[in-house]
Parts: structure tokens; sequence; C-alpha cells
């Protein structure tokens, strides 16, 4: 499992330092931005980053013949599909610990700040990331990696679409369609979990009957 | 006990286009076995089904003992593999490559691969894209090599190699199988690497298998009748395995060139390769 995790970082090594570049200047933008409405958007870009990578690096796999390889490994399949869920768990922390410096720097460069916003920008980013890797990897699986980029759209759409309709459905209780309630964010969230955790079982299943 | 590295009975895989059909051979311990057969013949395939990358419509498989169904890590831990071109992630180092198999494998020998390395003139810190083809066939050779496996499965593992570096690797080949508990099963088209070191040679054409015999067999018994037309009529159908007539010659295929030698004193028969013989089956006209 530990070598596996370690290749899925490799593969992804250069994009990840774009990436780590990007959200680690994000970091320093309240300095220069004066606009609270913007931080939580800020976080949640900060969240998804990381994990907009992955398909890249699966595609890089492929090519490489990596995932028909590493089937002759001795490791059972569903090790392979679960250290591609962690190596998608550390990618999604990467981009909570580097949205958590923004959320410091908010507060040490002494503006006024709404922890509920704040808050919002972390469940938003969370439940995109969470439902987008959730969706992508069973796809990618299923149809190969060539489309990637549209099946990452995709999924980040979907990922949206679901938070809308959660917040539809939960607008009785919130008073009105509010994304940025607590009771939204705290759904949304538990739905993108139970969402990762259907999506590996499904993958297992998908990796355990495709020929490669 | 079982003292095949690998059985292969009756496999038959469906495609649209292309079935792999009822292909039966052993590889017994100890021993080097070569697969043969045209691009497309089925080799590919039937190594696909052996490692359990793609699932066989009928037929059994055991690799090492097991059932290729119910391969389990302790068993796959034996199998190298190397498949044509890369098998890496190409943004990978071959100092990563150690530290990623070194996490997988139990039996991963670090000072093994380095060795490996340098005998293979690889560098170590050079990332997999740099490489030509024939330095990621050398690595993914040196990768099979350094958990000590107790079967070696190659895919045209040596074809894009130059022929001193064909020559050390097939050396390698000869020295991992003198224990004589080591075994490979290899395929590939570069026949004259599989005289220098398979002991069988399994040949696949168009799904089927032609034969699995021993290679020493083929080199000394098989022969090539040469001959014109008037003489090719008069050979006993029975000795024709295949026929192949080329301008005013006719070149014929049989199993035992001494009795042909003998039987036919009018005609010239010599020592058939196993390009040749490959050649005649796949090109020729059976009687």
């Amino acid at each position: 499992m530990k070598g596996l995790i370690r290749n899925n970082f490799y593969s992804m090594e250069s994009n990840l330092m774009v990436s780590f570049i990007m959200a680690a200047a994000l970091v320093f933008s309240p300095l220069i931005i004066n606009t609270p409405t913007v931080y939580p958007m800020i976080i949640a870009v900060q969240v998804f980053l990381f994990v907009v990578n992955t398909g890249t690096a699966l595609h890089a796999d492929e090519v490489a013949k990596w995932n028909k390889f590493e089937i002759t490994l001795p490791i059972k399949r569903n090790t392979i599909v679960g250290a591609k869920y962690i190596t998608f768990a550390i990618l999604i922390f990467c981009g909570l610990f580097l949205s958590s410096c923004t959320a410091i720097c908010i507060n040490f460069s002494g503006q006024i700040w709404n922890f509920s916003s704040i808050l919002w920008g972390y469940e938003y980013g969370l439940v995109l990331s969470i439902i987008s890797v959730s969706l992508m990897y069973p796809i990618i699986l299923k149809i190969g990696t060539e489309k990637n980029e549209l099946v990452l759209i995709f999924s980040a759409f979907a990922a949206i679409g679901l938070m809308c309709l959660i917040a539809a459905v939960l607008s009785p209780l919130t008073g009105e369609m509010n994304l940025q309630h607590p009771l939204v964010g705290m759904v949304s969230i538990s739905v993108s979990l139970l969402m990762f955790i259907i999506s590996f079982v499904v993958s297992v299943s998908i990796h355990k009957n495709k020929e490669f | 006990m079982n003292r095949n590295a690998l059985t292969v009975s009756k496999l038959t895989k469906k495609y649209e286009a292309f079935t792999l059909s009822n292909i039966s051979f052993e590889v017994p311990q100890g021993t080097i076995a070569g697969l043969i057969g045209e691009n497309g013949a089925g080799k590919s395939t039937t190594l696909n089904s052996i490692l359990g990358l793609i699932h066989k419509d009928e037929g059994a498989i055991s690799v090492l003992g097991s059932p290729v169904e119910e391969l389990q890590p302790e068993v796959r831990e034996k199998i190298g593999v190397v498949f044509d071109g890369t098998n890496f992630s190409e943004e990978l180092t071959p100092k990563k490559l150690n530290k990623v198999l070194k996490g997988v494998y139990r039996s991963w020998d670090e000072e093994y691969f380095f060795a490996l390395l340098i005998k293979m003139s690889l560098p170590a810190a050079k990332k997999i894209k740099s490489f030509s083809k024939g330095m990621k066939a050398k690595l993914s050779i040196a990768a099979a090599f350094a958990h000590h496996p107790k079967l070696l499965i190659l895919d045209e593992a040596t074809s894009g190699l130059d022929p001193i570096v064909r020559d050390d690797i097939l050396d390698m080949f000869l020295d991992f199988v003198q224990d004589e508990e080591n075994s490979i099963l290899v395929s590939s088209h570069i026949t004259s690497d599989l005289e220098k070191v398979a002991d069988y040679i399994i040949f696949i054409h168009e799904g089927r298998l032609i034969f699995s015999k021993p290679k020493d067999e083929l080199l000394e018994s098989y022969g090539i009748v040469k001959c014109g037309e008037a003489q090719f009529d008069m050979i006993d159908k029975q000795d024709i395995i295949t026929y192949r007539k080329q301008d005013y010659e006719w070149q014929v295929l049989v199993a035992d060139r001494n009795r042909a030698k003998k039987k036919y004193p009018r005609t010239m028969v010599i020592p058939a390769t196993i390009d040749e013989i490959m050649l005649l089956y796949v090109k020729g006209e059976n009687k």
C-alpha cells in the first residue's frame, strides 16, 4: 500500500508543485485583497486545487501501463483502489492545510472576518473536492482516462448541482434556498462522505471486473 | 508434487474479432519456455490470461501451483513480470521506483536492484521519460529480477535491446534457471534469442496452439525438404506438415528430417530453424 501511495504522488509530482505554488500564493491574498466576501471562495479553491491533478495522474499511469503492471504486484485489487482513495484524501488534506494558512493570514491581517462565511468556504471546498473525486475515479476507471478533463469538469458541476439540490430539499428547514446555511453545509459534507465510501465500493467492483 | 511452474489447460478467450482457442501447455520448473507467433496470434492474450489481467472464458491456468483466479499476494510475490515498453510511471526515476517497489514487495532486494542498474548502465537519478526504449526495457527487467521471483513472465522483453545487451540479458535468464527451481515464460519475435535459451517452444498461430515442444526436438528432428514440383508430388502426404512454393522451388516442412533424407534421396533436406518453422506454418499451405 505504502509503495502504491508513493507512486501516486510521484506520478503527479510536477503538477502538485504547480498546485502548491498557486495555493501558497493564495495564502497571502488577504493581504492584498481587502474583500471579505471573496475569502470563502479563496479557501474553497485552495481545498480543491490539489485534487484537480488526479485525472492527469491517472492518465499518465494509463499511458505508462502502470495501471496494468500494478495488477501483477503482490497486492489485492481493493488495495490498489484503496491506495487511490487514500491519495485523494491526502490531497484534500493538503488543500485544507493551505487554506488553514489562509484563515490564519486573514486573522493576522487584522481584517474583520465572518466565521460562518469562512466555514462555508471550507464546506464548499470539501464538498466540491470529495464529490468530484468520488464521481471522477469510477467513471475514469470505466471509460478510460482519455477524457479525464471532461470528466473532472462534469464531476465538479455535479458536485455544485448536488449542493444546490441539498439546499433546495432543506429549504423548508432553512427558510429559503440558502447554500451558506450551516445545515446545508453539514448535510452536504455528510452526503459527500457517504458518496466517497460508495465510490470506493463501486470502484473496487469495476476494477475487479475490468480487463487490462 | 507439482513440478510445473505453469500449467495452461484448454485456455479459451473469445473477443468479437478474435478467439484464443483451446491453448494447452506446461512450463516445467527450471526451464525457459518461448512463446512464438506472428503479431496478433494471441501471445499477449495468453500471457494476460496467465497474469489474471483478463478473464478467460474457458480452461484452467495454474501458476506456481495456484489457480489463476485465486492468486494470493504471496504467490504474486514470486512472479516477475515485464511487458513490452514501459511498465512504470514516466515521472519516476529508478531511485524513486526503488522506493515504490520496496513498499510493495516484501522480498525486494534494494542492493541487487542498484547493482543491476549499474550492470545495465542505467542512471538512477534520471526520469524514466528521458530513457530510450532499450533503457526502459532494461529497467523493467532489473525490477523483475530484484525481488527474486520464482517465475518470470516476459512479453517481448528483449525487443528494444541491441544485440550486446540482449546477449547479457539472455545470460541472466540462463543463470536464473540454473538452480532448476526458477522458470521463465517469454514471448518474443526474436526467435534466434529463443534458440539460444529456450528449453521449450510454444507456437501459437491465429489463436490456436500449433505445437508445444522441446526446442531440441524441433531443431534436431524438424527439417525442410527442398525440391522441384515432380519430386514434391512424390512426397508422401503423411510426411508433409506444411509446404510453400517459392519460384521454382518447393519447401516442405517435415517432422523427421533423417527419415526424409533416406526416404527422398533425390531431394535436399536441411535442418529447420525456429524462424523457418514458424514462417512455413504461417505462410505455408497444409497438405
